[in-house]
């Protein structure tokens, strides 16, 4: 009896709050609803909540809500949603390959319109990855890039002061880690992802940033001996001894970890790692942040990155509300952006208007790096559609377990990516 | 009693006994580790998580994991949403299948059997491969975040099991007690809820169970199919509290501790009656 | 010919009475079943014949999917399939025989008996994700338990060159010779290792399941049926061998059924434990049908695995039951 009660009290329950749930929301307020993956412990949080509140007190017209996803969770999310036509009026997406799906799906609503209003502030270079056709259709929020991060505690022990700058003196000073019994670099296996912040980097200053953009995109093939001596450049590393051989079981958490409590002489990864470093406060004094040094001068050169804005907001077609939210989407951008630059969570896409000394140490030294730059090529998991990435990446995991050199790297991937 | 003791021609070695009690021993520690291991991961931080101190007590207890996972009182909302889903699965559940066992073990026709079998076949289906075609039914019924959105999915995903369980149960009760309510003036209306339900309450607390341990660590129909806070179970909350690349692992502990315990709690004061209801639902099935 | 009629009326319309109540008993079961299960595996089928995102347009592309499945070594489709299949057998030929020795051992009626139950049941009830952080941390190179353990058996002493000294030699640093690692074991990034590892925490997870349903199976045995063993002077295993296990045969044949079919559908904890990696190793039809469709926006080639599992978990089901029948 008892138990029936307790059922009937809790079906009750559920359709009260079933029929209460139908009725919410203000009238005359144009609603409009985000999805984004800044989770209660993702490094944006802070920004995107200092953003959602500056904006929507600008706009008390507007009745906004939004949901925040796990990264892996959140892919399947929204594609079964763009699938269905059922997408939010504003949602979290990375550039390139990712938003082009929906982009030919038809799915998303063109920018071009609302972008007039705010191309003073936001260079149209910052738009390439999000625009399809010529046309645009992403507001980027913040971008990183692929940093080498020191520290700078054990390279003293070897004598540098300084991250060294050839690739020469790179060599020698890992050699020298080594012979000291320290681990040159920490990189986590388990998240190929992780395993091409290294490779890609290596290829690009072996066999320069144009060759590596085009096979990207697709301009070119993967047939090019210069990246096969490149993948055979990074191999050589790995079988030298310079990563740690514990990393191909460690994800890319636990890499982090063992890089901050000093396992590790560098560990190269995004430089939205800028704000985590800097909330630590016992090992922020001991990291560096430098660029990647040159190997082949005659086909590269220092200025030539891994990275570029990716995260990116968007706005559905099937929106009520397309206008607004793209207005909408093109403010928020702005201030998650730099909320997001003064809390070390990546660089600006959008120029600053605002006071940046408060920026922590090693995110600016990122900012100077940007700022020389002269070439960008996007990380391969997100320039390459879903498809091609993901052979890329389980051929990069071969390259890092040794499974396959140089050549059979090239010559996998121009066989079985179409 | 005497006769037995009497009448036993073997005894057994006498070594053998400390020996399946010591095996015992070390598979109940094997089996209680992981209980400790992750009340012990909700109190510390990223650092004794990752490699500091693993397995040992914590240094500093952090109960303030636990207010961290409490943020905003939204694992309140989540603990409601996963018990309002999982109790209106249970009855979904629970209807669907005592009302479909009925027509095909009492009620004499052809194809019973073969729709039985049918029935089946959702033993079989991994609950994976459905993501996209149920999701956009539920679309098109505009179905999508709401309590149904999962209460459906999960309903239909043990029934199965549950007319299964029934069958077994049902099988039991005597035919004469239909001939009785028939004599008595009772249609099949009349006999299912006069006879029938009234003697099926041990199969269904064992149904209900099953289909609360199917539904309430769910996840990917979970996090698919509701986007709003008001709606979200348990684990596609706990999801949330991962980082793309932070993760603070203690709130997460802490996270998952309140998740597991409430059903580990359940489970201590109502062992007997789970363990029997799988039992039941064995011997019958 | 008069009252005949009438008679045959009543009874059509009895018949069709009879009908309409039995549509209604089945009809919601059956809307719920068909709607949520049996509409998403046509649906399946259909997709799984058509190149498709899962977005855009789709192309209809025949078998092709189906045969590209089986023949492309970029899938690895063959390999996740033996997986499964590995699985399977080591669920029947370990994790069965481990339940069912729990169950004999608890079912003979010994001190402690229920709490015993209770804690082997235990981890059924955790997620998943605590299971699968939990061993993760088990299996950590670094800083693992199991490494930690390793490091603390010493195997072999032996002189070095010198004479004196006395070189130890850990359990690790066997294992890691043997699995070809470098400093010490990775349990779950060597692809000659990470399988088993993976496997061992799956069997685990469900023992107690299992054994609680042969438990109960054991407790069914009658008294009476034991005791007249006994009486004829069987030992304790003859009694199990020849009058315990013929009686919950049923129990273990659905057991198996469902350790096979569960080893066919198994998802989750190889997801969270190495997603596959390395090298496709651990991958598992369930792991490849959701890169497929969600990561590499294969829809239409992770329905072809999808259609291909339900078919294999059914005629599993079919061939383990008429195995057992053909015993009897």
């Amino acid at each position: 009896m008892k138990r029936r009660l307790i059922a009937l009290a809790l079906a009750a329950v559920m359709v009260l709050s079933a029929a209460a749930c139908g009725k919410g929301g203000s009238k005359g307020k144009t609603k409009l609803e985000m999805w984004c993956i800044a989770t209660e412990s993702d490094s944006n949080r802070k920004s995107y909540e200092l953003a959602i509140a500056d904006v929507t007190a600008a706009h008390p017209e507007i009745d906004f809500t939004w949901e925040s996803f796990e990264n892996q969770s959140y892919k399947t999310k929204i594609k079964a949603a763009v699938a269905a036509d059922e997408m939010p009026d504003i949602f979290f997406t990375w550039a390139c390959a990712f938003l082009g799906d929906f982009v030919d799906a038809g799915r998303v609503y063109c920018l071009d319109e609302e972008y007039k209003n705010w191309s003073k502030e936001l260079d149209v270079k910052m738009l390439t990855n999000s625009t399809y056709n010529g046309k645009h259709y992403g507001v980027p929020t913040t971008m990183n890039i692929v940093g080498l991060f020191a520290n700078m505690d054990i390279l003293k022990q070897v004598g540098y002061t300084e991250v060294p700058g050839t690739y020469k003196e790179f060599i020698e000073c890992c050699d020298k880690l080594i012979k000291a019994g320290y681990i040159p670099f920490g990189c986590a296996g388990k998240e190929t992802w992780c395993v091409t912040e290294y490779l890609e980097s290596v290829i690009e200053k072996s066999a320069g940033a144009e060759v590596l953009n085009d096979i990207f995109l697709g301009k070119s093939t993967w047939n090019n001996k210069d990246v096969a001596d490149a993948v055979d450049t990074f191999q050589a590393m790995v079988t030298k001894g310079y990563f740690d051989p514990n990393g191909m079981a460690l994800g890319n958490d636990e890499v982090k970890a063992n890089f901050m409590k000093g396992k590790y002489a560098f560990y190269m990864n995004g430089t939205w790692n800028c704000a985590d470093f800097a909330k630590n406060a016992e090992f922020f004094p001991k990291v560096k942040v430098a660029e990647f040094p040159v190997i082949n001068a005659d086909k590269s050169q220092l200025g030539q990155l891994i990275g570029g804005p990716s995260d990116t907001l968007a706005v559905a077609k099937s929106s009520k509300n397309a206008k607004t939210a793209a207005a909408f989407a093109f403010e928020l951008g702005k201030e998650i952006c730099h909320y997001g630059y003064l809390d070390g969570c990546g660089l600006p896409a959008w120029t600053p208007y605002y006071d940046t000394s408060s920026v922590n140490a090693l995110t600016r030294s990122v900012a100077d790096i940007v700022a020389n730059s002269n070439f960008m090529v996007l990380f391969g998991d997100t320039a390459q559609s879903a498809d091609s990435a993901n052979i890329y990446l389980s051929y990069v995991e071969k390259v890092y377990g040794c499974q396959i050199d140089g050549k059979g790297f090239i010559a996998g991937l121009a066989k079985d990516i179409k | 009693m005497n006769e037995n003791e009497i009448y036993k021609v073997k005894k057994t070695n006498p070594i053998i006994k400390p020996i399946i009690y010591t095996l015992l021993t070390i598979w109940t520690l094997i089996n209680i580790f992981p209980i400790y291991w992750m009340f012990t991961f909700s109190l510390k931080d990223n650092a004794e998580i990752f490699g500091d101190n693993i397995a040992g007590l914590p240094k500093n207890w952090l109960w303030e994991n636990y207010a961290r996972a409490m943020t905003g009182g939204k694992m309140g909302i989540y603990f409601l949403n996963s018990i309002i889903i999982s109790a209106a699965t249970i009855v979904l559940t629970l209807i669907a299948a005592v009302m479909a066992t009925y027509a095909m073990s009492r009620i004499v026709w052809k194809g019973r059997k073969i729709m039985n079998k049918f029935f089946m076949l959702g033993l079989t289906i991994p609950i994976h491969s459905a993501i996209l075609p149920v999701y956009m039914t539920l679309k098109n019924l505009h179905q999508l975040n709401s309590y149904q959105a999962l209460i459906i999915p999960y309903s239909a995903f043990s029934l199965a099991m549950a007319i299964l369980i029934c069958m077994g149960f049902m099988d039991d009760i005597p035919k004469e007690l239909d001939e009785a309510a028939k004599i008595d003036g009772c249609g099949i209306w009349g006999t299912f809820f006069k006879v029938i339900v009234p003697l099926m309450t041990p199969a269904l607390s064992t149904i209900g169970i099953y289909t609360f341990l199917q539904c309430w660590n769910e996840l990917m129909f979970a996090n698919v199919f509701n986007s709003r806070t008001q709606y979200k179970t348990l684990p596609a909350g706990i999801n949330e509290l991962f980082g793309t690349h932070t993760t603070d692992w203690g709130p997460v502990g802490a996270a998952l501790v309140l998740a597991t315990f409430p059903t580990l709690l359940v489970y201590v004061f109502l062992s007997k009656k789970i363990q029997s209801s799988f039992m039941a639902g064995a011997i019958k099935g | 010919m008069r009252t005949s009629d009438i008679t045959s009326d009543k009874n059509r319309k009895k018949e069709i009475m009879k009908g309409l109540t039995i549509a209604a008993f089945l009809a919601p079961a059956l809307l719920l079943f068909v709607g949520v299960l049996i509409a998403p595996i046509f649906m399946s089928t259909y997709y799984s014949f058509f190149d498709w995102n899962g977005m855009g347009s789709r192309t209809f592309v025949g078998f092709k999917n189906y045969a590209e499945l089986f023949t492309s070594e970029d899938f690895k489709f063959g390999l996740a399939l033996r997986n499964s299949l590995l699985l399977a057998v080591l669920s029947v030929f370990i994790q069965l025989p481990l339940s069912l020795a729990l169950a004999l051992a608890l079912g003979k009626g010994i001190k402690g008996e229920r709490g015993f139950l209770s804690v082997f049941f235990a981890p059924v009830l955790i997620s998943t994700v605590v299971i699968g952080q939990l061993w993760l941390k088990i299996y950590n190179p670094d800083y693992g338990l199991l490494n930690a353990a390793l490091r603390a058996i010493a195997v072999e002493k032996t002189n070095d060159p010198e004479g004196n000294v006395i070189v130890l030699k850990t359990l690790e640093d066997v294992l890691v010779k043997w699995s070809g690692d470098v400093k010490d074991v990775l349990w779950l990034g060597n692809q000659k290792i990470a399988l088993g590892a993976a496997f061992v925490p799956i069997l685990w997870q469900y023992v107690g399941y299992h054994m609680l349903l042969m438990y109960a199976g054991v407790k069914g045995v009658p008294v009476d049926l034991r005791e007249a063993a006994m009486l004829d002077g069987a030992s304790a295993g003859q009694v199990n061998r020849y009058i315990v296990l013929p009686y919950i045969k049923p129990i273990i044949k659905i057991s198996v059924i469902f350790a096979v079919t569960g080893s066919l559908k198994s998802f989750d904890l190889i997801y969270v434990l190495t997603n596959g990696g390395p090298f496709h190793s651990t991958e598992v039809p369930s792991t490849l049908m959701i890169s497929l469709m969600f990561l590499r926006n294969r829809y239409g080639m992770g329905s072809t695995i999808a259609v291909i599992l339900i078919i294999l978990c059914f005629a599993f089901a079919l061939l383990i039951g008429a195995a057992f029948r053909k015993e009897d």
